[in-house]
């Protein structure tokens, strides 16, 4: 019998010395054969290393390329070139020179790069600057443009008439481009009245930082501010649900699901308020100039922060490997920084991307901390509620899964 | 002695467990058959099977954790039934649970007390109180004191064992729940293991249920549980087990020459003969009737029939001579069963 056996042994070895394929290359080769199947048993790894790119570029080039051109620019025109006089029956009457109407016509249909929304005259509404200054600090408006007295006069007598312009300077992008606007309509307006172009152009810019503060710092740390904050709250508590591996066995003591997701919450929520209070700390010691109050800036901060940890917590709840939370991580923040409106403003593109972006976190973060920042704003409004509203649903759906998830030991 | 246990009152039972099954979906995939037994108070009870014969389902059920939809029959664990979702909490307050894989029970990056005290609190223990236990608890474990305040990680594998024994005792537990205790200890130290076990049973009478498929588990139990592919196939005290084989377990092992089909049943035709059993090339293990007289009347039958004893030893079986015992008459028994059905 065991002659038998020994006859097997050598038929399934046919003849050959076992081991003779002991080279280098041979053993790198099946180590690289390895190294692919240990890649194809973690399917989320394989999703987000080989489809995400794409995806993201695909996602990129379609927002861009199926952006509208960008959106005309808001605008009002203020106009003081009236002459008003007290008529017998005692009311103010207005009676408007021609250049006016002509270059409201310029503004309103022959310059695509301006969209009129309000034209006010001094001499009726004799609060028109303080209104469009109002609207430039709601957002409303980019641009106020201002027509100075005896603007018609000047151009009949053939003298240079003087156009002024208010941009909003809190969005410092795109200041060159409201000016470049209002230079547009200046030339559709000399070219459709057949004028030699002779005028003043000044600019004085609304919301300006003071001289004492770098403009550069400013402008990069406001851009930059929001991204920041979300950014290190989710990255902070991207592994806490995942990583706790003794949460099954917590299970069985009279612990429960939704004290141990909570006390996640409460911890965080913790660290965050330390997180914010530093970073600001930091920014005003650095040069942060902050329109607004320092008490709003927390706030807003604290909420966009309050955004990256309950995403943060949700998907450390939904993955099942460190690995799969990580990668979701990953791909989450490239489309929220992506569709965050700093490439694109969220308006210029399409409306799919633009629904998608309006969930976003950054889409309303960004914009909310940036006004109070440059502008002075509060931070209560449509964008608050949206990131209040995200982050209701994200600690629902979050308590939801942990629920439901199966913890066994 | 059976009915004396039985008049110490049903309230000395911790589980009782009639008529369990359990399947996935329940009345489909039946994994587990119609199981019952009970634990009594102070008790090691052990659950024996090999790999997939459902004991840690069984466990589950026990420890809330398989829905109610998955099972049926009539539960209860400290006289709690796990039936209801809101009875849930109560019972797992009166259990401790001891995983198979350390790194499921304890925080690694923190120290042993601070575990200690993570767990206790669960319990709605004070921190003092817990280290107060753990300390004791500890000290009977033998883990020792100056790993108590390092982190988790640095103790080595057994001390992470016994860390995890502790913090299952911490809350005073009426049943203490073990998946495979000794899964993952060499050898030498597997006894070791069991005896804390044991110690901690003498010295604080909580009950046990370990589940494993180490059968030298049996050692320390008082009751077993032989379970195979979801049926329970015996329950009792070892020894007594032990006992209800053919000749109390006595064993006569015959190295026999050249040993074939017909010698073996030559050898099963002798009268007092009540089982025999191969084990190995050459060698027979052979039960009988009034085992010492008829020990040398095998021989003089064997010389008789032209059957050449090469050795021969006297030999008692040990549970795991048992347990096998009992899971291979139950294949031939499902077998012969098979076959008949196909007649
Ligand atoms: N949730 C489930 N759904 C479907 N089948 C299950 C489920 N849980 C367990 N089983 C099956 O039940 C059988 C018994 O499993 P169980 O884990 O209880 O075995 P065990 O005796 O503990 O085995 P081991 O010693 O290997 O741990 C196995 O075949 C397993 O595949
Ligand atoms: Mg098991």
């Amino acid at each position: 019998m065991s002659g038998k056996s020994r006859d097997k042994h050598k038929s399934i070895n046919d003849g050959k010395k076992i081991g003779d394929k002991d080279t280098g290359l041979f053993r790198l080769k099946k180590m690289i054969k390895k190294e692919f199947r240990l890649l194809g048993t973690d399917k989320m790894n394989l999703l987000i290393a080989l489809v995400i790119p794409p995806a993201v570029i695909f996602l990129f080039a379609f927002m861009i390329n199926q952006a509208g051109e960008t959106p005309p620019i808001p605008c009002v025109v203020i106009s003081s070139d009236s002459n008003s006089f007290v008529n017998p029956n005692s009311y103010v009457e207005t009676t408007w020179d021609n250049y006016t109407f002509a270059y409201l016509d310029a503004v309103d249909n022959h310059t695509e790069s301006l969209d009129l929304l309000a034209f006010y005259n001094t001499s009726e509404e004799v609060y028109a600057m303080e209104i469009a200054r109002e609207q430039l600090l709601s957002g409303e408006i980019s641009i106020i443009i201002v027509l100075n007295v005896e603007f018609s006069e000047m151009i009949i007598g053939g003298m240079p008439a003087f156009i002024e312009s208010v941009p909003d300077s809190s969005d410092i992008m795109n200041i060159q481009t409201n000016l470049n606007a209002v230079a547009d309509s200046i030339a559709a307006f000399t070219d459709l009245n057949n004028l030699t172009p002779q005028f003043v152009y000044n600019t004085y810019e609304e919301f300006s930082i003071p001289s004492e503060y770098s403009f550069q710092y400013n402008y990069n740390i406001t851009l930059t501010l929001s991204f920041i904050i979300f950014g290190i709250s989710m990255v902070l508590t991207i592994l806490v649900v995942v990583q706790e591996k003794p949460i099954p066995r917590l299970l069985l003591s009279p612990a429960k699901r939704e004290e141990i997701l909570l006390s996640k919450y409460i911890t965080y929520m913790m660290i965050l308020a330390f997180q914010v209070t530093t970073i600001m700390v930091v920014c005003l010691m650095t040069g942060l100039y902050c329109r607004g109050s320092l008490i709003q800036l927390w706030i807003a901060l604290y909420t966009v922060g309050m955004t990256g940890l309950s995403l943060g917590i949700f998907v450390s709840t939904l993955s099942n490997t460190k690995t799969e939370a990580n990668q979701l991580f990953f791909a989450l923040f490239i489309v929220i920084v992506l569709l965050s409106g700093i490439f694109i403003p969220v308006d210029a593109m399409p409306l799919p991307l633009q629904i998608f972006a309006y969930i976003l976190p950054l889409s309303h973060g960004d914009p909310m901390i940036r006004g109070i920042v440059t502008k002075g704003k509060g931070f209560f409004g449509f964008d608050f509620l949206c990131l209040m509203a995200l982050v209701a649903a994200l600690i629902l759906i979050t308590f939801l899964i942990m629920k439901r998830k199966r913890y066994e030991v | 002695m059976a009915t004396k246990n039985s008049e110490l009152s049903s309230s000395e039972i911790k589980i009782s467990v009639k008529h369990l099954n359990v399947g996935f979906p329940l009345g489909e995939k039946q994994i587990i058959k119609d199981v019952s037994f009970d634990v009594k108070k102070g008790e090691i009870n052990g659950f024996l099977g090999i790999s997939g014969a459902g004991k840690t389902t069984i466990i589950r059920v026990l420890t809330c954790q398989i829905p109610k939809k998955n099972w049926e029959g009539e539960v209860t664990v400290a006289k709690i039934s796990p039936e209801k979702k809101s009875n849930h909490r109560e019972l797992l307050s009166k259990i401790g649970y001891v995983p198979q894989l350390e790194n499921l029970n304890l925080y690694y990056d923190l120290t042993p007390m601070v575990n200690v005290e993570i767990f206790a609190s669960n319990y709605g223990i004070d921190k003092d109180i817990a280290v107060k236990k753990a300390q004791d608890l500890l000290s009977i474990l033998d883990v020792p004191e100056d790993t108590w305040y390092n982190k988790t990680r640095s103790l080595s594998g057994g001390e992470k064992k016994r860390l995890s024994f502790a913090i299952g005792m911490i809350n005073d537990p009426d049943i203490l729940f073990l998946d495979e205790p000794t899964t993952g200890v060499d050898a030498a130290k597997r006894y070791d293991v069991l005896s804390y076990l044991k110690k901690i049973n003498r010295n604080t009478g909580t009950t046990m249920m370990i589940i494993t498929h180490d059968l030298e588990a049996a050692h320390i139990c008082d009751t077993v549980a032989i379970l195979r592919a979801g049926k329970l196939l015996e329950y009792g005290d070892p020894k007594g087990l032990i006992s209800s084989l053919p000749s109390q377990g006595q064993i006569a092992r015959l190295t026999i020459e050249d040993l074939d089909r017909n010698k073996i049943n030559k050898v099963r035709d002798f009268a007092p003969v009540k089982k025999v059993m191969r084990s190995g090339n050459e060698i027979l293990e052979v039960f009988m009737e009034d085992f010492d007289i008829n020990l040398s009347k095998l021989v003089e039958y064997c010389i008789h029939n032209d059957i050449k004893i090469i050795s021969l030893s006297r030999d008692e079986a040990t549970f795991r001579r048992y347990f096998q015992i009992r899971i291979k008459e139950e294949e031939e028994r499902e077998q012969r069963f098979e076959q008949g059905g196909g007649h």
